[in-house]
């Protein structure tokens, strides 16, 4: 077993494993930091197929800072009634799980039908596209409209934040 | 690199002319505190630059910034709606008390009616996957907050609540889709995924179908056809009514724009092309008519009981836009201009409506339709203009509703859709029905007790006939407008 291989299944395993801890753990505050672990093998993964940039942002941006949100929101809930709540909801329960099954069926569906043969990892395309130098080049020349346009678009969302969460002024 | 960004720009006039704006509103907010009119006066200055300057556009036919969005005579059309849309919702904005009594956001107000309008003028030329979604983003986050902006009614708060979780949830789906649609095909721009599906003819046909259906539901969302319609007669009743408006008109626009754009450029047949592997095996028109039934006939039932005129008109705009997708249905260049003349007639009497609603709301305190008796006794102006925009809404002759619906219908009879032709005509009756009931209110009613009078100002008045006059003239004269309407889809090609 090569090093590359061992690394796979390490952090699959322990990102299996703490995906399961998200779903199973009665504290919300466990599970989200089960979810933090699970984001970290996930970028491992990514790091493992020289995706640099996405694994980078992976850990920045899920793990950094939409899991700190997560906490933060959980904690200033101060959910305590969460076993009462699990009983009540069956019904989205089931849609929950319904949802995911279908997710499941369609990642299956995809093994299935490459089942012929996967395309084997071409190291020089995956160092070629996956490091931070590539991508920041690709975004400042083809994608340069788009990063353009989304800086108006958080300008927008950070006004009508603002606009929302203000105080009533008048 | 920077030449040819510089080359592209002077392509790209009308919608720097907004983000200039947009910039400006904000900083004049923020630099004369306390004199609101400043910034909204330099936004009204921007919309109209923007608007004038789009149409200068017309006949140019180019692809702008790596094939992201084109500037093509389709794209124009609807970018001088949204302008015009935009511009009369400004002017209303100035009577409307709901903004006036947040005088004090109106800069906020006025910055998030340009960006809105901007990320619809994207949405009317994006040509790839990722400018749509950033367009339909752009669009979206400034929608919410304006349906919020009136925050201290718990209403307008619960608009702008379900506005936001809805569009988050069709983002999701929608992203999804693209997602699938990228994998499958390998580009991201709608040329190229119609030359990768036209090479890989049948392959990977479910998921080409689950992908096209949840990118079809982002579409739905945008334009409120059942079944993700759920969000609009809360929203639009919660909203201020100018947003309203806006969002019934301007927004559907944007997003027919962008449907029709992604339907045609993916999966219709053109001249010279054979009928692709997609349409074959699966038939769009056919789910799109039944999405245009159910929308229709929902918004038209639907609309019966409501008592609050600002629903009603909510409802109606649902079933309006099954009427539109109906000509959608079709995939003819008939039916596609059909859309497009109908929406120019949708603009003037549809804003017309809630312009007197919100006037009348104005002076009396209610949108319910109980406080309309007698009303055209009151003020025989007001009362007239309401008849009027209410027949054209259903669509009778001489009002310009009348063409709207006629140019569908014959769309429809040319391709042989004759049953849904017969649906449709079925729907205008009852429609007649609870149009009517308003206008039996205001003129075979009176009222309970001695109700407040409705004096309009000069300026009203003016800002009234720019909606009536075209609702009458366009009843009778209306080649210009069809010719523009047929020049504006000959691009795409179709039969």
């Amino acid at each position: 077993m090569t090093l590359e291989q061992l690394m796979f299944y390490g952090l699959g395993a322990v990102g299996i494993g703490s995906g399961l801890l998200v779903v199973t753990r009665r504290n919300p505050v466990m599970s989200a930091l089960s979810l933090v672990l699970n984001f970290f093998c996930l970028a491992g993964l990514y790091l493992t197929l020289n995706a640099q940039f996405i694994a980078v942002i992976q850990i920045i941006v899920y793990a950094g800072a939409i899991m700190v949100l997560f906490l933060f929101v959980i904690m200033l809930l101060n959910l305590r009634d969460e076993r009462a709540l699990s009983d009540r909801l069956s019904a989205r329960k089931i849609i929950g799980a319904g949802l995911a099954f279908g997710l499941l069926l369609q990642v299956l569906y995809i093994l299935m039908s490459a089942a012929d043969g996967f395309p084997q990892k071409d190291e020089a395309l995956a160092v070629s596209t996956g490091t931070v130098e590539v991508i920041g080049v690709q975004l400042f020349t083809t994608f340069l409209f788009p990063f353009e346009i989304t800086s108006l678009l958080l300008t927008a969302a950070i006004v009508g934040a603002v606009l929302l969460a203000k105080k009533k002024l008048d | 690199m920077v030449e040819s960004v510089l080359q592209n720009l002077t392509y790209f006039v009308p919608e720097t002319a907004l983000v200039v704006t947009f910039c400006a509103v904000l900083l004049a907010d923020v630099i004369f505190k306390g004199r609101p009119r400043i910034p909204w006066t330099i936004g009204l200055l921007g919309l109209i630059v923007a608007g004038v300057t789009a149409f200068q556009q017309t006949g140019l036919n180019r692809p702008v910034f790596d094939l992201m969005i084109v500037v093509d005579p389709f794209a124009v059309f609807f970018k001088v709606i949204v302008a015009a849309t935009a511009i009369l919702i400004y002017l209303m904005s100035l009577w409307s008390d709901e903004v006036k009594a947040s005088a004090r956001r109106m800069g906020e107000y006025a910055a998030l009616l340009v960006s809105a309008t901007l990320g619809m003028f994207l949405m009317a030329g994006a040509t790839n996957l990722l400018m749509i979604v950033l367009a339909l983003e752009l669009t979206g986050l400034s929608s919410y907050v304006l349906s919020g902006y009136t925050k201290e009614a718990s209403d307008s708060s619960e608009a702008s609540l379900k506005y936001i979780l809805f569009g988050a949830v069709s983002t999701g789906i929608m992203l999804y889709g693209i997602s699938l649609l990228y994998g499958l095909t390998g580009a991201t721009d709608l040329i190229g995924i119609r030359l990768a599906l036209e090479g890989q003819a049948m392959t990977h046909t479910p998921m080409l179908l689950i992908s096209s259906i949840m990118i079809l539901a982002g579409f739905g969302y945008k334009i409120s056809a059942v079944p993700f319609h759920f969000w609009t007669p809360d929203v639009y009743e919660g909203a201020p009514i100018t947003v309203t408006a806006f969002l019934s008109v301007a927004s559907k626009a944007a997003g027919f724009a962008l449907m029709i754009r992604f339907l045609v450029s993916t999966a219709t047949p053109s001249l010279g092309v054979d009928v692709m592997a997609v349409v074959q095996t699966f038939e769009w028109p056919k789910l799109i008519a039944i999405m245009s039934v159910l929308t229709m006939t929902l918004g038209n039932i639907v609309a019966i009981w409501q008592n609050n005129l600002k629903r009603l008109l909510a409802y109606s705009s649902i079933a309006h836009a099954g009427t539109m997708l109906m000509a959608v249905t079709v995939f003819s260049q008939n039916g596609v201009a059909a859309v497009l003349i109908y929406f120019v007639v949708y603009l003037f009497m549809n804003l017309g409506a809630f312009y007197l609603v919100m006037l009348v709301a104005g002076a009396t305190g209610s949108e319910d339709i109980d406080s309309y008796k007698g009303l055209g006794h009151r003020a025989p102006l007001v009362g007239v203009s309401l008849v009027i925009f209410l027949i054209s809404l259903t669509g009778l002759p001489p009002t310009a509703g009348f063409i709207g619906k006629l140019y569908v219908f014959s769309a429809l009879l040319d391709a042989q859709w004759i049953w849904l032709a017969i649906v449709g005509a079925l729907n205008s009756v009852i429609s007649l029905y609870y149009y009517v009931r308003v206008i039996r209110n205001m003129y075979l009613r009176d009222p309970d007790s001695a109700p407040a009078p409705v004096v309009l100002t000069g300026a009203q008045t003016v800002l009234l006939m720019v909606f009536l006059v075209p609702t009458l003239v366009l009843g009778v004269y209306f080649a210009p407008l069809v010719d523009w309407a047929h020049a504006s889809v000959a691009l795409f090609g179709i039969r």
